[in-house]
């Protein structure tokens, strides 16, 4: 049981960290608190909705290719909202990017309730990843344990791309110094536009991916954002790392929390967050995205 | 002089005549508070449909006492403190003549205690707090369906038939609703059922759908039976992720299950060894001509199947219409004296009336097993059991005694 439960609690954490990375990419280079990240997801969400039924419903790749297009359709509004809005505001005051991110979450609810309603709706689970491997009376969930390996190959092409390739070592040179990056000639307005492309994705991603696992409706938004908030808090805003290690300690603790101090549970990831902003008065700043 | 004086307090007393007649004329004023957006907007939006309807079938047939009736709909979105403010602005400004239209249990209690201060007639048909007949009951309040400890009672008697259960699990939504659902079950299974071991409740917090961790401490205790006073997102979220820990192999699931919860869960409902708890599902209730007739003309507006919460909502208007006929008048003194003396034919039964120490209709609840049947493209209750709403509610002395302890 505590095996199974330190699994559950690892799955919980991949998901989180999709969500989590995107946000805290986009702070790591443009400085913007996105708001409108959980509107992303929930946006992936429901395209994967529409796009399962349309591609090859109940096969795995026709599920895997539904979330891609989501993701990607996902991150061509982001691209939008960056170029047309976003763009003009970098390097302002706080209060206006608060006020442009989460007019866009409003927006985005209401259409979003306008097309499908307000009622919850149900994405088909791919028939393959339906079920347990069963071991004796144990049984391990198949789709958490297959989103977790899609979340771990996310995470290793992360890595690559932003050690790898050139495409990184701009993207770490800009979150370093921007004022020196643009003096080296390098376009700064495309890194900022790919970064919250980029972002937008993965948020994308996270959402078409969680879909058949939970309620799909038109107030994730805001569920999402606020355990992402939580994540970041913990792992730094800014530090992919922190991220990674953030979102598996909060999906953990809970796990283990709910096992062994049933009434504590969400009190625990509370503590940890509070602990780390007492002991790292940086916290939430964090660090570079290195 | 004197005839001079007369003359005008006759004037005075016809021109107030006519003021008061014209008010009469007027249409009868339906206050809609509803939480129309944030976490309720799904059920409001229903009940409201289901409020449309009756409010066109009274007027087509001449409305209350003669005078049309209209809704009045305002958002309160699912906030207290709005749908107070909300509920206020209709009754001094727009001067309804009942308030109706709440979901949230705390908005409900919100409104209720404007309805108390400003004495107009208020009544749930959605939000089901027993609180808001027991502790904080106050005379211009009714409710029209089976309050959450009724549903829970109702589940317990329909657990304790079940021989082969032994061991019973509880895991609710982390608030007041999911905290006294668990307290009423257990209490009312403990006198079914003295033999049944009941395991620490777990409670998840509200809107939860990282059900995993929850599942797998519940399933550790080793449950026949798992009690789950949740519903929405963590609801669906259980159903789902409940299949991939062999939940459904291992022990049964006994939860509230509406119909917009049936329909939302389509093909993901796991094959077996699922009960719902429902307060008026189309399809379970007698299909008399009247309520093949509102199903179809639902239908027809709104293209989908009545939920629970279009029927109730339903009922609940034609109720009001049928106490303000026998009272005579829309006057808030003269609805609450008419209000037990009404013996209301609804959807869901015949002589459906109210409780005046409460203002509890005897509603009923319905517990079935969910299954796929031919006909719907969503899971349906089969074999269902409908538990009248008399033998379901506290008993009397049980409520003054709350009353007296809350004071």
């Amino acid at each position: 049981m505590v095996l199974i439960q330190l699994v559950n609690g690892l799955m919980e954490g991949m998901t989180l960290f999709l969500i989590a990375s995107g946000l805290t990419l986009i702070f790591g280079v443009t400085r913007i608190i996105n708001f409108a990240h959980g509107s992303f997801y929930m946006l992936g969400a429901f395209l994967t909705y529409e796009l399962v039924p349309l591609i090859a419903p109940g096969t795995l790749w026709g599920f895997f290719v539904a979330v891609a297009v989501s993701a990607a359709a996902v991150s061509a509004l982001g691209v939008l909202f960056e170029t047309t809005v976003l763009r003009r505001i970098y390097g302002k005051d706080g209060i206006l990017q608060l006020i442009v991110t989460v007019a866009l979450v409003l927006i985005i609810r209401d259409l979003v309730r306008m097309t499908w309603g307000a009622n919850s709706v149900s994405v088909q689970m791919p028939d393959a990843l339906m079920g347990a491997l069963v071991a004796g009376n144990t049984y391990f969930p198949l789709f958490p344990i297959a989103i977790f390996a899609a979340g771990l190959t996310v995470v290793f092409a992360m890595i690559w791309v932003i050690y790898f390739t050139r495409a990184g070592i701009l993207l770490r040179a800009g979150t370093d110094d921007r004022g020196m990056v643009a003096l080296l000639g390098v376009n700064e307005k495309l890194i900022f536009t790919a970064v919250f492309a980029a972002g937008a994705f993965l948020a994308g991603l996270a959402g078409g991916l969680s879909a058949p696992y939970g309620e799909v409706n038109y107030l994730l938004d805001t569920t999402v954002i606020v355990s992402a908030f939580i994540v970041c808090v913990i792992g730094g805003l800014g530090n992919l790392y922190g991220a990674l290690a953030g979102a598996l300690v909060v999906g953990v603790t809970k796990a283990m929390g709910v096992m062994y101090f049933p009434r504590l549970s969400m009190v625990l990831i509370f503590l940890i967050m509070a602990a780390v902003l007492i002991a790292r008065s940086m916290g939430r700043q964090g660090g570079p995205a290195r | 002089m004197l005839e001079k004086n007369k003359k005008a307090v006759v004037a005075v007393a016809l021109a107030a005549l006519a003021t008061s007649a014209g008010a009469q004329d007027g249409p009868v004023k339906v206050g809609f508070a509803a939480d129309l957006t944030g976490a309720c907007a799904a059920l409001s939006e229903d009940g409201l449909n289901g409020a449309k309807i009756a409010a066109e079938e009274i007027n087509a047939v001449g409305g209350i006492l003669g005078r049309q009736v209209e809704l009045i709909v305002r958002d309160t979105q699912t906030k207290p403190d709005e749908g107070a403010k909300v509920a206020r602005d209709l009754i001094t400004n727009d001067r309804i003549d009942v308030l109706t239209g709440v979901c949230s249990s705390a908005v409900m209690l919100a409104e209720s205690a404007v309805s108390a201060e400003l004495k107009v007639p208020f009544y749930a048909a959605i939000g089901s707090t027993q609180r808001a007949n027991i502790e904080l009951f106050q005379p211009y309040f009714w409710q029209v369906q089976a309050n959450a400890t009724m549903e829970a009672y109702a589940a317990a008697e329909y657990v304790a038939k079940k021989p082969e259960w032994e061991k019973i699990s509880a895991l609710g939504s982390d608030y007041e609703w999911g905290h006294t659902s668990v307290a009423a079950f257990t209490e009312r299974l403990k006198e079914l059922r003295p033999d049944i071991a009941f395991a620490d409740p777990i409670y998840a917090k509200v809107g939860e759908t990282a059900m995993a961790p929850y599942i797998t401490a519940t399933l550790a205790q080793q449950p026949d039976a798992v009690f789950a006073p949740l519903f929405g997102p963590s609801l669906g979220a259980t159903l789902k992720q409940g299949q991939g820990f062999g939940f459904f192999q291992k022990t049964n699931l006994v939860t509230l299950m509406t119909v917009d919860t049936l329909q939302s869960q389509g093909a993901s409902m796991p094959a077996a060894n699922v009960y719902g708890i429902a307060r008026a599902p189309f399809f379970a209730l007698e299909q008399s001509p009247e309520v093949t007739a509102f199903i179809e003309t639902y239908r027809a507006a709104y293209g989908e199947y009545p939920t629970d919460w279009a029927i109730n909502a339903y009922d609940g208007l034609h109720f009001y219409a049928a106490v303000a006929e026998k009272a005579g008048t829309v006057e808030a003194e003269a609805i609450i004296a008419a209000l037990p003396q009404v013996s209301f034919d609804g959807l869901r039964e015949k002589g459906l009336t109210i409780r005046a120490l409460d203002g509890q209709m005897n509603a009923p609840v319905y517990v079935g097993k969910a299954a796929k049947v031919e006909g719907y493209d969503f899971p349906i209750l089969t074999e269902v059991e409908k538990f009248e709403g008399a033998p379901l509610m506290p008993a009397e002395d049980l409520i003054l005694q709350a009353r007296e302890a809350a004071r």
